[in-house]
């Protein structure tokens, strides 16, 4: 086992991760048209309340469960009270969502600290393989395992499921959908719960990877953000690829290029948006 | 069609947003002074409450509120103002900060900062304004060389100490050969240059000195590079965030109890213990530093500190308690809060620091302290730094050593 390898699959476990934080994102944007900027708060949020509940000897598994439905149900509350007023508002979106990650990042800070938190990984994924001479842990690979779930799991609703075809009718045309009889209100929010637990996912399955600290939030959104742009506005399948890449690259940049590794991100996106302005999975912009 | 495009103008706006610093607005606390007969002074602190350095913002005002509160809010028999400004580590911002202090609120001390970078830009306006600074962490070494001013004094550690102190027992005890791993800032570079030094001296060689950029979050290349290389050790220099993660990955990829850890006073520190538990086990470091330190201040300190915050005090909350600590000898010896009287007497100011006795150098303006080689031992179910021996009286050279 080389080096090489161990490169290629941490790029790939964080790639998994990107993935798994910017498909809520990609989701909510490419059905209701709403630009989240909240996305990488909930993120935070999650792991707060999986960290506060695993210290209180809840198992990983229970903990993982209870912060997802938490962070739903503050997207369902988040959606109902105050998205829901400026839906086709796109300016009003953004300052609303960047408001609220304001609110709900100091109001962390006041009920968690700022020390940092990590959460420690489920007892039976807690070891290490051994490939060759190296080591590799068997976490990271239960993140790779769990993001192409996620990919296949998406797949599946989207394209065999009534309630996909709901949702990609929804996007296309609204007022017919419900002049069908269907409550497109109702599945906008059950839209935006879910992009939320996506995001739930995400904070308590990277506590262990990256930690929880303040600022976490900010770093997680532009990150998202980037594998967002490159994959296509709204594609989560877009996500899908564009995280790898991001994964692999910046990985792989801290290997040969040390004091690049950042700007190299930066360049894909830029070289992503010269020769496919939608990204790698967008819509034609007519 | 029109709505993509914008979409895409707010994907923008929303980047522009983050990007040029989306970070908080200052939060100055506001008690109003009590007219009563005795005189107030204010004082301004500077530090960083947004991002990486919240954390040690936080320990250092919690160790100063509690000496405040056990002295009747008062230092030097003077009743306290206290006015709190976040520089968000950002150099310009803290020049601003700075500005609103020293100028509209006329605070006649400050306290600060966290950062050196902070530090070195407001260096020059201290100077001009002649007003007192005492400097609760910054660690750049230029503070006590080039950039030594009669109005900074600094309470916590510089660099140079910190990567120097444990070298000399790592070298004759651990092993030969070392790695180091430090973010690629300036205080990661000090701290490097100083342990190598030392390590050398000691008869040690430093085999190679890897610099992730800052910000790092994934530390797995460069351990997995270090566990090619098989160093008898390897010292790694990382605050905060970055600490926790490396610690963490250490263990993750097969090296703790295989390749010893050490590092300066970070890794040795409740900030990182408390939240790593049982992978930092092992660990050795150079500490100012420990709540088991024995000694009567220490025992007093922590017993306070645990009721009024529930928690165990960290190194930060220390500094924040001796900047507080200092103020009030200072003040009591100099009987005035006049700048040109207070430098006086804090050269050379000696006085007992749950860390052990401290006293400032004249000849660089920075502590002369004990540091203790420790290792991180499970106790009663707890990560304990274990201190292995005592290295007395630490002190900078007075000058930058060529090398």
């Amino acid at each position: 086992m080389s080096i090489f390898s161990i490169q290629l699959l941490t790029g790939l476990a964080y790639g998994m991760l990107y993935f798994m934080i910017a498909a809520g994102l990609t989701i909510i944007l490419g059905v209701m048209n709403i630009v989240n900027l909240a996305h990488g708060t909930l993120f935070l949020i999650s792991s707060y309340i999986a960290f506060t509940f695993i210290s209180q000897n809840v198992g990983f598994w229970a903990a993982l469960l209870l912060a997802m439905a938490g962070t739903a149900i503050l997207g369902i509350i988040i959606e109902r009270l105050l998205i829901k007023r400026v839906y086709g508002k796109e300016l009003e979106q953004v300052l609303l969502t960047f408001g609220l990650t304001y609110i709900i990042a100091d109001t962390a800070k006041w009920i968690w600290g700022t020390e940092m938190h990590t959460i420690a990984v489920p007892v039976f994924l807690d070891s290490s393989i051994t490939m060759g001479s190296m080591v590799f842990p068997v976490y990271r690979l239960f993140v790779v395992l769990v993001g192409c779930g996620l990919a296949l799991l998406l797949w599946y609703f989207e394209s065999r499921t009534r309630i996909g075809a709901v949702i990609r009718a929804g996007v296309d045309d609204r007022d017919m959908v419900s002049a069908l009889g269907i409550n497109v209100g109702l599945v906008f929010t059950g839209v935006f719960a879910f992009g939320a637990a996506l995001a739930g996912l995400s904070g308590v399955l990277g506590g262990p990877l990256i930690g929880i600290y303040t600022g976490m939030d900010s770093e997680i959104l532009v990150t998202s953000l980037i594998v967002v742009v490159i994959g296509g506005l709204g594609s989560w399948k877009g996500s899908f690829i564009g995280a790898i890449l991001i994964g692999l690259i910046e990985t792989f940049g801290k290997v040969w290029f040390p004091s690049f590794s950042m700007l190299i991100v930066f360049l894909l996106m830029v070289v992503v948006l010269i020769i496919r302005p939608q990204g790698l999975f967008g819509r034609e912009v007519a | 069609m029109l709505k993509k495009c914008k979409v895409w103008g707010i994907c923008l706006l929303a980047f522009m947003m983050i990007l040029s610093g989306c970070s908080g607005s200052a939060i100055s606390s506001k008690k109003t002074a009590s007219k009563g007969e005795e005189e107030t002074i204010k004082i301004g602190m500077i530090l960083s409450a947004t991002g990486t350095f919240a954390p040690l913002t936080e320990g250092i005002r919690n160790g100063f509120n509690l000496y405040l509160e056990q002295h009747d809010n008062k230092l030097g028999g003077k009743k306290v103002e206290i006015k709190f400004e976040d520089d968000e580590a950002n150099p310009q911002v803290a020049l601003r900060k700075y500005r609103q202090l020293v100028s509209s609120e006329k605070v006649n001390l400050l306290v600060g900062p966290i950062s050196s970078a902070v530090a070195y830009a407001i260096r020059d306006e201290v100077e001009k304004d002649k007003i007192i600074l005492i400097d609760a962490n910054a660690a750049g070494n230029d503070l006590s060389w080039s950039k030594k001013s009669d109005f900074i004094y600094r309470l916590s550690f510089s660099n140079w100490q910190n990567g120097s102190s444990a070298a000399d027992y790592l070298a004759k005890n651990i092993g030969k050969s070392a790695i180091t791993i430090a973010p690629d800032y300036p205080a990661g570079k000090e701290v490097i240059s100083a342990f190598k030094a030392a390590f050398e001296a000691a008869g040690g060689k430093v085999v190679k000195e890897i610099y992730p950029k800052l910000g790092t979050n994934d530390f797995a290349t460069y351990i997995t590079e270090a566990a090619q290389t098989k160093p008898d050790l390897v010292y790694t220099f990382m605050t905060g965030s970055d600490g926790i993660r490396f610690v963490e990955q250490y263990n993750d990829f097969g090296l703790k109890g295989k390749i010893p850890l050490a590092g300066p006073m970070e890794l040795g520190d409740q900030l990182i213990i408390e939240a790593t538990s049982d992978n930092t086990e092992g660990i050795y470091s150079g500490i100012i530093y420990s709540p088991w330190l024995e000694n009567d201040q220490n025992k007093q300190f922590v017993e306070a500190y645990k009721k009024k915050y529930s928690k165990l005090p960290n190194t930060f909350a220390v500094s924040g308690y001796d900047s507080a600590q200092v103020i009030d000898k200072a003040i009591k010896k100099a009987g005035s809060v006049k700048s040109a009287d207070l430098s006086k007497v804090l050269k050379g100011i000696s006085f007992d620091s749950p860390r052990g006795p401290i006293t400032i150098d004249p000849k660089t303006n920075n502590p002369i302290q004990n540091f203790y080689v420790a290792k991180n031992t499970k106790k009663d179910n707890q990560i304990v730094p274990e201190v292995i021996e005592t290295v007395e009286k630490v002190t900078m050279p007075e000058t930058a050593p060529a090398n």
